[in-house]
């Protein structure tokens, strides 16, 4: 009986280091699903931006920079969409970890660095969906610019949404519990407003806005569009300022995190 | 076969308290487990359990001393799919489904053909297609059991594994132990549950304020500081509602005192016993023993 189980434990030694790539994309497939499963974050994800889309400027052909106004609306909407994606997948990750999971994980081969790596993709893959259907929705109801601001609109949109990962992350390190995701998604709402996503802002609100870590993402994802000139002569923003918005959230962010991560530590 | 499953030497673990003071969780362990054995740790909460098993399984690193599993570093025993455990701090996902989470746990260890096997051993057929959120704790609990079993691990470590497990189910779980013991697997469990180590273990190492304060043959530890209880049930006519009548325990205290014996404990029935009394379910392994139920923790 006991050769058996000798016998046994070998193959794993033997298997585990060379397949390690399937079995992560088998894992991450599973994570996707789960996900994807969830009806009310892919509600907030999917749902909400598309009604918004049609709310606020679905097949409003007036012309708008190198487009529509509709295809400026449709990129907005599929932002908001993709960051609250990442968000809710990052929020969703970090409160995983502090439920223990992370803890089950770590009685497997699989290295930490390859476990953010697959949470990362899963990330990426979600927030594909609302960036998707909303194109989609905008190419089937009138939304028309050029291919090149198709294109990158939609890559800013999707690479950009990374920043919103670290956010939900140090969110959800910061706040303990399972609400933290819910929180996390809900401030997205309220920064999309101020970020200049829902509806053209102008005066006070604006200069306050400008502040906001929507502002530069969404701006800069309008960029190739608009050029940087805001609806309803509201004013210009310089690609340098909306790159600047950027990268300084995405520290202040980094920092959070890296703040919750150790505050967390050390409790334990 | 000679390598040792664990083997630590002078394991010590300190971190900082929340009042920033210096708290050893653990001190100095030294403690050798062959390949075979099954061990019980048995000690109350706050003994250092966790942080020992913790140490084992490469989750924490030691402050001095060593510790080597299979004769690797812990992480490389882990990695290389040796040692497994069920944790007290690991968690679920509530949202996968029993198999889904079986299957995730099989893909990262590159064992997908586990699954089935380790559904079966751990009864959870009837639940594979259950969220985990709508699982009972101690459903859960198999099913972590599940995933600790599924790189087929020469050493499983179990930390408190019957937590939240009714009388039945913590039978029915030692139970599957049992015949994977029988496989030839080495099994180290922690527990408060003294019942558990006298009716499983070979051999119990009993841990209390960070060190081990015995390690021997279960039978010879409970000897050497459990000592031999005798029950016995007073007449009905002498218990009320408040208990058993005071006069009549002090002429029972009077009449045992020539026969040197000068301590009188009174106990109520344990809960566990009377359940297993009003369902019919057999003590685990009560004859074997000889264990007494009843008060049985209180030399913890």
């Amino acid at each position: 009986m006991s050769t058996t189980t000798i016998t046994d434990t070998e193959v794993p030694a033997v298997t585990s280091r060379g397949t390690t790539r399937p079995l992560a994309v088998a894992y991450a497939g599973l994570d996707l699903k789960r996900q994807l499963r969830d009806k009310v974050g892919m509600f907030f994800t999917v749902a909400l931006p598309a009604f918004l889309f049609f709310v606020f400027g679905m097949g409003d052909d007036e012309a708008y920079g190198s487009a529509n106004v509709a295809m400026y609306v449709m990129v907005s909407m599929a932002a908001y969409g993709a960051v609250t994606a990442t968000t809710t997948v990052a929020g969703v990750a970090a409160t995983e970890q502090t439920m223990g999971w992370g803890r089950q994980v770590s009685l497997t081969p699989l290295p930490s660095l390859a476990f953010v790596a697959i949470k990362t993709a899963v990330a990426m893959l979600v927030a594909a969906v609302p960036i998707a259907l909303i194109y989609a929705i905008g190419a089937a109801t009138g939304s028309s610019g050029n291919a090149f601001d198709w294109l990158a609109s939609a890559g800013i949109v999707w690479l950009g949404s990374v920043l919103f990962a670290v956010y939900g992350l140090a969110m959800c390190l910061i706040f303990k519990g399972e609400n933290a995701a819910g929180i996390a998604s809900g401030l997205i709402v309220i920064m999309s407003f101020l970020g200049n996503v829902f509806t053209p802002m102008d005066g006070i609100i604006l200069e306050i806005g400008r502040f906001t870590p929507l502002y530069g993402y969404a701006g800069l994802a309008r960029y190739p569009i608009s050029e940087g000139y805001l609806p309803n002569d509201a004013g210009h923003d310089s690609v340098w300022l909306l790159l600047a918005n950027v990268c300084s959230w995405t520290v202040i962010f980094a920092a959070l995190a890296v703040w919750g991560l150790r505050r967390r530590r050390e409790r334990v | 076969m000679t390598t040792p499953a664990i083997k630590a030497i002078g394991l010590t673990k300190r971190f900082r308290g929340q009042g920033g003071e210096i708290v050893t969780a653990v001190d100095g362990i030294d403690l050798t487990i062959g390949s075979g054995e099954i061990v019980a740790f048995l000690g109350p909460n706050g003994a250092g359990k966790t942080t020992t098993v913790d140490m084992f399984l490469g989750l924490t690193s030691p402050t001095s001393g060593e510790v080597e599993v299979y004769g690797e570093t812990p992480h490389s025993a882990v990695v290389d799919g040796r040692v497994s455990a069920v944790m007290q701090t690991g968690g679920l996902l509530p949202d996968f489904t029993v198999r889904e989470t079986i299957r995730a746990i099989a893909a990262l260890h590159g064992r997908p053909e586990r699954v089935d096997v380790v559904v079966e051993r751990a009864g959870l057929g009837p639940l594979a297609n259950r969220l985990v959120k709508a699982c009972s704790g101690g459903e859960q609990q198999r099913l972590k059991f599940a995933l600790a079993l599924v790189p087929d691990p020469d050493l499983v470590i179990l930390d408190e594994p019957t937590t939240g497990m009714d009388v039945s189910a913590r039978q029915q779980f030692w139970d599957t132990m049992r015949a994977d013991a029988a496989d030839g697997r080495t099994i180290v469990f922690a527990t408060h549950y003294l019942a558990e180590a006298d009716a499983f273990a070979e051999r119990t190492v009993l841990m209390a304020r960070a060190r081990i304060m015995a390690d021997g043959p279960t039978a010879e530890v409970r000897a050497a500081y459990g000592g031999h209880t005798v029950t016995f049930r007073p007449p009905a006519d002498v218990m009320g509602a408040q208990g058993i009548d005071q006069a009549w325990l002090d002429e029972v205290r009077k009449a045992v005192a020539p026969l040197g014996i000068n301590d009188l404990e009174v106990a109520s029935a344990s809960l566990e016993a009377a359940f297993l009394a009003l369902t019919g379910t057999p003590l685990i392994d009560s004859e074997a023993t000889g264990a007494p139920t009843d008060a049985e923790e209180s030399l913890l």
